[in-house]
């Protein structure tokens, strides 16, 4: 079935994504840095090597890696709107996004609590944190959508159409989000183990081995879906059944393409921004909430 | 004869039916589970007068929720405060219960008395205390009664259901409580002030004026953040629990409130839709509700203690408890597929409907309070992962810990039994809402018989709006298809080896219990981030052996009682200083009594021929 | 003849409230109940009934001697008796006590509507006397007077209901009769207990004792 083809696309594409952004990194800084494909040969090692389990933890730390990774494979299935329409699958609701993002966090910060390490506590703390500020500017930036597009579906802002400017402010609230939420800088970063910049990196310090791989897998399927939602509002796509051969293919390079965009932005920033002290991320996220205020201000005088 | 007796005093409809099954759906399972919490407690006469107390109480909300009469309905809500009041005080050892006792009694009654002038205005213009006969008088009634009637009946039962600022009780009432009185309170009582809200303002009163839902809509909303907030500083299982019952009850009041503000804007799909969605998350939050405070009360009992920094590592010992307690803490961080997700996702599209369907300036409004709403359900889900991870996670963190044991097997009866509720009202969401529209179509007034709210019986779908779907049954599938699936990934590819060995901890490897995170520091950053309400401040001392050597150094800190400090204290050094000077008028001296008769007499004369 | 007993009542009434001690205010008690006497033995020797010779005899008896012969041994017992611990200046209760039958005499007038006069400056005579017994009790520190001022209460109304109705029962009159008795000798018994422990009876001090 077509969905299984785009679950499988999207695991194999988006390891890729975040090699992409680490190489337009360490370019700009005037690196040579690892590898585009460093991503999968991670993943490929930490399949063959052992796992090391907490004597601490409980069943909770040997489940969590199946819970995350299910979770964001759900989430794929739910905005793969295209492949499902007219099923009785098609539930593509952005809101439930928000929630099923919430179940992986919730069980991956109770992990965090279950080894007992202080690392993983200031972690889980830190991630909470951020994540139920980052919580109502999202819900903003989709009330600001469904205001304008009449529906919290994600196939109601799909379809060739001019971009109003209630989405692009929706957007760059989405963005300003998925900064938050995947890590990046100027919320965390990803690239060090220090303490200072430890939020999703401390929550999984005690995983290793294979479960380690689950969770890398999931955190890079997030990232994927939340670039994936914010292209399709910036650069939206239709899916029509009737295209011909080089018309798929167009199709395709531009599906792509816009990701790829959103990828360099999201690369860009991080390594043009500094990263804000912990507590300035409560006004970050405020920022971002403001714009979906006004994201939704615009929507509703219908601009 | 006896049927015209039930009929002139019971009301059965759906509203009243919902109630009594919302009631007996919790006190059975804690009266259950009081079974095995009591009876290492107590003597055995407190055990059987707990039960006697329970009996009256339970019977006294069943009776709340379905008589016909005003008079009754009083009566009946006074002998639950007064039933209520001797179980809060049940454990008469503890000064605690005592204080705690004091304050929900006089918060009660100070309901009851914006309860009573509500009443009394009511029967002025009906001259009947029935309900129907008083409902077909309110469509007569001036707008400014109807206005003063609403604000008296919110403040009323506002006290009891612990709407900001009138909450003050339930932080120190529940915990105080035996752990099951505890649940069937949060779980059930709180409930009855929200069937009084519905009964009597959207039933008999009739709502024409919008601004009525728009005060509900921001007073949830206050309540929502306020409680939450609270709830992540407190360290204490229930009195953390007792904040999270504000914030719900916030939570089902946007479902409420929604309601009547779509009533009166004469949105009839939107109202009962809100209001389904209002009533679910009630039922849910007191299923969850309910099974989060026995969970409490068994680690009480185990433990003996409710600080959760004492606590830690029980899910090793506690393993039934634990899960329960996972449960019900994933449904009320409103984790899909249970019943909190349902309940939430469905208020939220109410506000998204609404939004669709009004105009402008109310449509950002109710933008921003599904924005609270996100937010309080993030701090929610931030509230409980570090209840339940330093509850039960990690290592025992003092001797308390150390010693507990499972629960007996009553209580874990009726917590088993709630959990799978929770399971059940997440799974089965389509049928209870085709229930649920019954129960709003008959409290508003309006025919649900054009309405659909499923695709098909496994699919939510609200018919306003397009394309709105949402099946648990699917969510659930795919999340246990998908686990399956990354466990098989996990099985096929890759060693399978895996060793137990200390926690790394970048290479510290003398972790002890008091390495740990500690629920204060959990709770930091949010500390800091709510400052501007919390107002926290620190107290430190210092004991020094000589000036340049400081031996021990002790640092608390603490958060002000907003509410506390700046509203009721006050109010009671002002009512202090009234009858303060209110004492001049009794000396202690005889000859002033009698020469205030005299005056009297007097003056009777002097006046005598006015009368 | 009435009229000049009652007048002789008013002017007792006057010598009690300006009386600066004890034995001034039981005379002065003395006086009014000896007139009252008088009074109902005129009523009596008018009506010609035997209750009213009997009442006028126990009023002898009691008012007249008894109970001024207790109020004299307590005195005699209790070394501070004699001071009545004035409120108010001898001077100012006489203006106050003409105030208070003025007020007297407008109440009765506003009573009756009818045009009786003399039945009038009689109600309001008594109902003067009830309020002149308020007025010691509240104006005087001692116990002491504190008794007096209800016996002058009583001797008021029982004027009042002399005059108005012809008497009260008889059984009632004499169960008043005795009650007041029995309560001036406990009363008495109950002053020099309070004497003993306080070493006064000036209940003005008693509001020391609040809280």
């Amino acid at each position: 079935m077509l969905i299984i083809l785009q679950l499988i696309l999207f695991i194999v594409i988006a390891p890729f994504l975040s090699g992409m952004i680490s190489k337009i990194k360490n370019n700009i800084r005037m690196r040579k840095g690892q590898s585009i494909l460093q991503p999968y040969y991670n993943l490929v090692k930490l399949f063959s090597k052992s796992e090391v389990v907490s004597e601490t933890a409980s069943w909770i730390f040997k489940v969590t890696p199946f819970v995350v990774f299910s979770s964001m494979l759900v989430s794929v299935v739910l905005i793969s709107v295209f492949v499902l329409k007219g099923t009785i699958y098609q539930m593509g609701d952005f809101l439930s996004l928000i929630f099923i993002f919430s179940l992986g966090r919730f069980f991956l910060t109770l992990s965090a609590l279950d080894t007992g390490s202080s690392f993983g506590g200031m972690g889980a703390s830190r991630e909470m944190f951020v994540s139920s500020l980052a919580e109502p500017a999202f819900c903003m930036a989709v009330f600001a959508l469904s205001i304008q597009f009449g529906s919290t579906h994600i196939a109601a802002f799909s379809g060739m159409h001019a971009i109003p400017v209630s989405s692009t402010v929706a957007a760059l609230t989405l963005f300003l989000v998925t900064v938050a939420e995947t890590s990046r800088i100027p919320v965390d970063n990803q690239e060090t183990h220090l303490e200072l910049t430890m939020v999703h990196e401390a929550m999984v310090l005690e995983y290793s081995g294979r479960s380690l791989a689950l969770i890398e897998m999931a955190s890079y399927l997030k990232q994927m879906i939340l670039f994936f939602l914010i292209a399709q509002i910036i650069f939206p796509v239709a899916f029509t059944a009737a295209l011909n051969f080089p018309q798929i293919l167009l199709w395709i390079f531009w599906y792509c393409l816009r990701i790829v965009i959103i990828a360099v932005t999201v690369a860009l920033v991080e390594v043009f921004v500094a990263k804000m002290r912990l507590f300035r991320v409560a006004d970050f996220l405020g920022l971002a909430f403001v714009l979906g205020v006004i994201a939704s201000v615009c929507a509703i005088s219908g601009v | 004869m006896s049927d015209l007796f039930l009929k002139q005093f019971f009301l059965f409809d759906p509203l009243s039916l919902f109630f009594l099954f919302v009631i007996s759906v919790i006190s059975l399972p804690s009266a259950i589970y009081s079974f095995g919490y009591l009876k290492g407690e107590y003597s055995s006469l407190k055990i059987k007068l707990a039960w006697f107390l329970l009996f009256i109480f339970v019977s006294s909300m069943v009776f709340v929720v379905s008589v016909n009469n005003v008079l009754v309905f009083l009566v009946f809500w006074e002998i639950m405060s007064l039933v209520s009041y001797f179980l809060v005080v049940f454990d008469t050892n503890h000064e605690k219960s005592i204080q705690a006792g004091m304050i929900y009694i006089i918060m009660t009654h100070i309901g009851t008395a914006f309860l009573i002038a509500a009443f009394m205005i009511l029967y002025k213009h009906a001259n009947s205390f029935d309900f129907g006969v008083i409902r077909s008088a309110c469509r007569v009634m001036p707008v400014q009664t109807k206005n003063i009637v609403f604000l008296l009946l919110l403040a009323g039962f506002g006290t009891k259901a612990g709407i900001v600022p009138l909450h003050i009780w339930l932080p120190y009432a529940h915990p105080q409580a035996p752990s099951h009185i505890s649940s069937i309170m949060s779980g059930v009582m709180i409930k009855t002030a929200i069937y009084g809200i519905i009964r009597f303002v959207i039933f008999i009163l009739g709502i024409n004026s919008s601004w009525w839902g728009v005060l509900i809509l921001v007073l949830a909303v206050i309540s929502c953040l306020v409680g939450v907030i609270y709830a992540l500083m407190e360290h204490d299982i229930k009195r953390l629990l007792a904040y999270h019952s504000v914030e719900n009850i916030g939570i089902i009041l946007l479902g409420v409130g929604l309601a009547m503000v779509f009533t009166s804007l004469n949105l009839p799909y939107l109202a009962v839709f809100s209001l389904i969605a209002g009533l679910y998350h009630l039922v849910n939050h007191a299923i969850f509700k309910g099974l989060l405070f026995l969970c409490a009360g068994s680690v009480y009992k185990a433990t003996g203690t409710r600080d959760i920094e004492k606590l830690g590592g029980l899910i090793k010992v506690m393993p039934y408890t634990a899960v329960c307690f996972l449960l019900g803490a994933m449904a009320i961080s409103a984790l899909p597929p249970l019943n909190g997700f349902v309940s939430e996702w469905l208020i939220l599209q109410a506000f998204f409907l609404g939004a669709l369907n009004s105009a402008g300036g109310l449509k950002l409004f109710l933008g921003i309070c599904a924005a609270m709403l996100a937010l309080t359900g993030g701090l929610a889900a931030a509230c409980f992962v570090k209840a339940f991870g330093i509850t039960f996670l990690a290592l025992p963190r003092s001797n308390y810990a150390n010693k507990a044991k499972e629960a007996s097997l009553s209580m874990k009866a009726g917590m088993v039994f709630l959990s799978f509720l929770i399971i059940v009202f997440g799974l089965g969401a389509v049928k209870i809402i085709k229930i649920l529209a019954q129960v709003s179509g008959s409290a508003i007034g309006f025919d649900i018989s054009g309405m659909s709210f499923s695709f098909n019986n496994l699919t939510l779908s609200p018919a306003v709006g397009k394309d709105i779907y949402l099946s648990t049954p699917l969510l659930a599938l795919l999340l246990i298809v998908f686990g399956v699936t990354g466990f098989i990934i996990y099985r096929l590819f890759g060693r399978g080896k895996a060793t137990t060995y200390k926690t790394w901890d970048c290479g510290y490897y003398n972790i002890g219990a008091r390495n740990e995170y500690t629920a204060t520091a959990f709770s930091k950053p949010f500390r800091i981030a709510f400052s501007f309400f919390l107002l926290p401040y620190h107290k430190t001392q210092k004991i020094r052996e000589s000036f340049y050597h400081v031996k021990s150094f002790v640092y608390e800190t603490h958060t002000t009682s907003v509410f506390k400090r700046y509203i009721y204290q006050p109010l009671l050094a002002l009512i202090f200083k009234t009858a303060k000077s209110m004492r001049r008028i009794q000396l202690g001296s005889i000859h002033l009594y009698l020469a205030y008769i005299f005056i009297i007499i007097l003056l009777l004369i002097l006046f005598i021929h006015q009368f | 003849m009435q009229g000049i007993i009652l007048f002789t009542v008013l002017a007792s009434t006057y010598l009690m409230v300006i009386a600066k001690r004890m034995p001034a205010l039981i005379c002065g008690f003395r006086y009014q109940s000896f007139c009252l006497f008088v009074f109902t033995l005129s009523v009596a020797l008018n009506h010609r009934q035997p209750d009213l010779f009997i009442i006028a005899g126990l009023l002898f008896v009691l008012k007249v001697s008894l109970i001024p012969y207790l109020l004299y041994r307590i005195i005699k017992r209790i070394k501070v008796g004699e001071n009545l611990g004035l409120f108010i200046n001898p001077q100012l209760s006489l203006l106050w006590a003409l105030v208070f039958t003025y007020l007297s005499w407008i109440f009765s007038t506003r009573l009756l509507i009818s045009d009786k006069t003399a039945l009038g400056s009689m109600l309001a005579i008594a109902f003067f006397i009830v309020l002149a017994g308020l007025f010691l009790m509240i104006s005087r520190m001692s116990a002491l007077a504190q008794i007096v001022g209800l016996l002058v209460m009583e001797n008021g109304l029982f004027l009042l209901a002399s005059m108005v109705s012809g008497g009260m029962p008889f059984f009632v009159e004499i169960a008043i009769f005795f009650d007041v008795f029995v309560s001036v000798v406990i009363m008495g018994l109950f002053v020099y207990k309070i004497n003993k422990l306080f070493t006064h009876i000036d209940v003005h001090k008693l509001s020391r004792l609040k809280g």
